[in-house]
């Protein structure tokens, strides 16, 4: 008999891991993005790493209910996007203008 | 260990069919097409388990998961390819590379933000849901200013 519950389970968890696992790894991919490159490339590879870490904060506090990791993912995921825009407008006045 | 065994192929089957989708470039199956599908399937599923005996809630709350982790499936390679183009687009490919990375990193976001929109409508977590569409908002504003900014510095440093 297929317990159908324990099938939803469990492919949420795994589902949920091995996305955070993905995450892990672009926002590796995104740490040597920000540490190799100019000051533009750089603020892109942070940009980056704070959505990946945002994401996987996220599911992390749904899998195992640690509810600090939520509002850290929602500081990272607001201000990591916000702060980007910010800092690229202020590249451009003073490098450009 | 027969339920893991449908883990394991159904998410052989998601992810083997998003890696054709991104090697043919295009979709195998038209998304209107393959959403009505995958809709009237999963109300086929939710009614079959409600004549097996299930509560109807728990049969809708079952099938919502199961599909939350295919779209968790389905954005895991995206993310892997993504990052595999981070590794792979180094100086070497000139000034403008940087607008190819900045693709990239644009696809991160999208992806990342589509699973939270989804996957939080599909385990009914409205908050996971909000957050995801104000960063879905976000992103192009985020891509145009970088953009931005890198092509004044480098118009700058063309100057000098």
């Amino acid at each position: 008999m297929i317990d159908v519950l324990t099938i939803a389970d469990l492919t949420f968890f795994w589902g949920a891991f091995i996305f955070m696992i993905a995450t892990a790894f672009a926002g590796l991919c995104a740490i040597r993005l920000a540490l190799k490159g100019e000051t533009v490339t750089s603020l892109m590879g942070v940009s980056a790493l704070t959505t990946t870490a945002g994401v996987s904060l996220y599911l992390i506090q749904i899998l195992f209910e640690i509810e600090f990791a939520r509002d850290t993912a929602i500081a990272l995921l607001v201000l990591g996007a916000v702060g980007t825009i910010i800092f690229a407008r202020l590249f451009r006045m003073e490098e450009g203008e | 260990m027969i339920e893991e065994i449908f883990v394991l192929i159904y998410a052989l089957i998601i992810i083997t069919f998003v890696g054709l989708n991104i090697r043919k470039g295009s979709f195998i199956i038209e998304p209107a097409k393959l959403l009505l599908v995958v809709i009237i399937l999963s109300v086929i599923a939710t009614f079959m388990l409600y004549l097996k005996g299930i509560d109807i809630y728990l049969a809708i709350k079952s099938i919502a998961k199961i599909l939350a982790g295919g779209i968790m499936f389905a954005g895991a390679l995206p993310m892997i390819l993504a990052g595999i183009g981070l590794f792979r687009f180094g100086d070497e490919f000139g000034p403008n590379i940087f607008y190819v990375r900045n693709h990239i990193t644009g696809v991160i976001d999208t992806v990342a933000s589509f699973v939270m929109i989804f996957a939080g409508l599909l385990i009914f977590r409205l908050d996971l849901v909000a957050v995801g569409f104000f960063f879905f908002v976000l992103i192009p504003f985020c891509g145009n200013a970088l953009a931005n900014a890198y092509y004044y510095s480098y118009q700058r440093r063309l100057r000098e």
